[in-house]
């Protein structure tokens, strides 16, 4: 091929390569919108996390000051391993949730039953995520269902903040928020699993469980690996949900950033925004082999 | 499936319905907030919340006549419709040299387009802030945001053209070239009209993702308001029944316009198969 290339006449090359540039050219918008207002800005980001500020002007002078006085607040390091940690908590018990789920959708649900089924599972992830976050508030809240229920039963007498402006009720929320997904990706790999395997185990002498852990769980792993990602990353980034019911003992990493860049803190915030972004990528990079973007959307 | 009802043991019985209790309280677990909120909007209590103490539809003349809201639609509006167009636009142009151009690196072009998706908004909002109000020196404003929220629903448009497309049936292409139609009215008679049901059900999406875009808008949007942000406003201090009033209706909103992104494409393709069927027939009632 290259050979070839290197003795076609230029008018015959030129002939060849107009129509490839030609079939690249609807490209063009997609890289300007994407390239200009998503890849540049973030690599505006980077180098913002690098300079430092003076008198409310960002100055093009090259540091590590911003994140040294990142780590250097005990406060804000104690938030990203708390991030790190509600991150962790929170994907795995959606998957731990959404596990047993889509197992029961696949395998015991009627075949007519379940398409219906799994588009009600999936509606919530769709309407407003505003909305379901806020939505929580009408059970945790002061004068939310618990508080009413307790006393109510003669519990307590007066309504307690337990239950919400804590990291716990920022756990149960994301939860609540990333089910929908962790639930259609998973079902969406158990759903092409031959059952005979799982039945030849169990003929064999496994147990039911040892079965699903050495049979089926090892060949649904990208639908897994999948799900982990794309639950893990959002909730990196997380910033309504610990704002609305977080309170100050919920605080994530997220919410240092919008509090940097309210308080014109730019680069500041921009060392935290890359921190989170580093997360990401490793994120990315560990588990590229067994990823699949068509697992999850479907593209 | 049958054989495996005779075979099921006692222990399989009580797995098959131990698993179903538990998707049950699944629903229960993600309908529930959803339930209670709507519910307490059309409670007279004006905590929001329990005991009802009577049925009304006040909050929801509150709402439907607060000016601020009536404001704050508008905007949402506008904003959703030109974010609509623009990734509409740009991802469906997109989607074509993604599944037809040789492209050396597809898998890595396709990463790289929908990465915006994969990225916590709060990052795409903080990186647009810095580069608006930076380097570029423009004026935050309801534009700012369209652009900021397009970057976000544009990969989804992209991800659904491009699944269409790619289970295109290109002889169609050729027979329409052969039969003497341009690239022109080859793209408008026979590939359009084809790809169509992905480019309504991705506006849908675009416009549905729009209207309840918070975190990107936040940043960019200035001292405009959309509906989100206003709720957010509201919601700081507390639950208020106007606030579960508006709530109910936007989420009523947005179940209608994903309603109609599943069932508007299906219904587009059912009619053009009947239309088919139904030209096939008379061309064969014809021939007999």
């Amino acid at each position: 091929m290259t050979d070839a290339a290197t003795t076609v006449p230029t008018a015959e090359r030129r002939r060849r390569v107009l129509p490839a540039v030609a079939s690249y050219l609807p490209f063009l918008p997609a890289i300007v919108l994407l390239g200009g207002f998503f890849l540049v800005p973030l690599g505006i980001i980077v180098c913002y996390s690098f300079w430092e500020v003076v008198d409310y002007n960002v100055v093009h002078r090259w540091t590590l000051d911003n994140y040294h006085y990142f780590f250097s607040v005990t406060a804000y390091v104690r938030t990203m391993w708390a991030t790190l940690w509600v991150s962790l908590v929170a994907t795995g018990i959606t998957l731990g949730l959404a596990f047993p789920f889509a197992y029961w959708l696949s395998r015991y649900v009627p075949r007519r039953l379940r398409a219906p089924l799994l588009v009600l599972a999936v509606v919530p992830f769709w309407t407003s995520y505003l909305l379901r976050v806020y939505s929580w508030l009408t059970i945790l809240g002061q004068k939310g269902l618990l508080n009413r229920f307790l006393q109510w039963t003669g519990m307590t007498h007066h309504p307690i903040g337990l239950f919400l402006y804590d990291r716990s009720a920022v756990i149960l929320v994301l939860i609540y928020l990333y089910f929908p997904f962790a639930a259609l990706t998973l079902y969406s790999s158990i759903e092409r699993f031959d059952w005979d395997q799982l039945r030849a185990a169990m003929d064999l002498g496994a147990t039911p469980f040892g079965a699903i852990r050495r049979i089926l769980v090892p060949q649904i792993r990208p639908g897994i690996v999948t799900a982990v990602i794309f639950v893990f990353i959002p909730i990196l980034g997380e910033y309504l949900t610990p704002q609305i019911v977080g309170g100050t003992g919920g605080v994530m990493i997220g919410n240092l950033v919008v509090n940097f860049f309210q308080a014109a803190e730019y680069t500041r915030g921009a060392a935290v925004s890359l921190l989170i972004a580093i997360f990401i990528l490793l994120m990315l990079v560990l588990f590229r082999r067994s990823l699949s973007t068509r697992e999850a959307y479907g593209g | 499936m049958a054989a495996d009802v005779e075979i099921l043991s006692r222990r399989g019985r009580v797995t098959r319905l131990a698993l179903a209790v538990y998707g049950t309280l699944i629903y229960v677990f993600l309908f529930g907030p959803i339930v209670l909120l709507v519910l307490f909007s059309f409670n007279a209590n004006r905590y929001g919340t329990f005991p009802v103490t009577a049925w009304t539809l006040k909050w929801y003349r509150a709402a439907v006549s607060d000016y601020q809201i009536h404001d704050a639609v508008a905007t949402t509006l506008k904003v959703a419709g030109e974010v609509t167009a623009i990734s509409v636009v740009v991802g469906t142009t997109a989607a074509f040299p993604l599944v037809r151009s040789r492209l050396r690196w597809r898998d890595g072009v396709r990463v790289g387009l929908v990465l915006p998706i994969m990225i916590p908004g709060l990052l795409i909002g903080v990186s647009l802030l810095v580069l608006f109000t930076g380097p570029l020196h423009w004026q935050l404003s309801p534009q700012t945001a369209v652009i900021g929220q397009s970057v976000y629903t544009t990969p989804f448009v992209i991800l659904l053209v491009s699944a269409r497309l790619q289970g295109f049936d290109r002889a169609l292409e050729r027979a329409a070239a052969d039969l003497g139609a341009n690239a022109f009215n080859r793209l408008r008679f026979v590939v359009l009209p084809l790809i169509l049901p992905a480019i309504i059900a991705g506006a849908l999406l675009a416009f549905t993702l729009s209207l309840d875009e918070f975190i990107i808008t936040y940043f960019l949007i200035g001292t405009n308001i959309t509906l989100p942000i206003f709720i957010y406003t509201q919601i700081k201090f507390g639950i208020t029944p106007e606030v579960n009033a508006l709530a109910s209706m936007l989420l009523a909103a947005s179940l209608l316009v994903l309603a109609l992104a599943f069932a508007l494409p299906q219904v587009i393709r059912a009619s053009r198969r009947a239309v088919r069927f139904g030209t096939g027939r008379r061309a064969a009632r014809i021939t007999a």
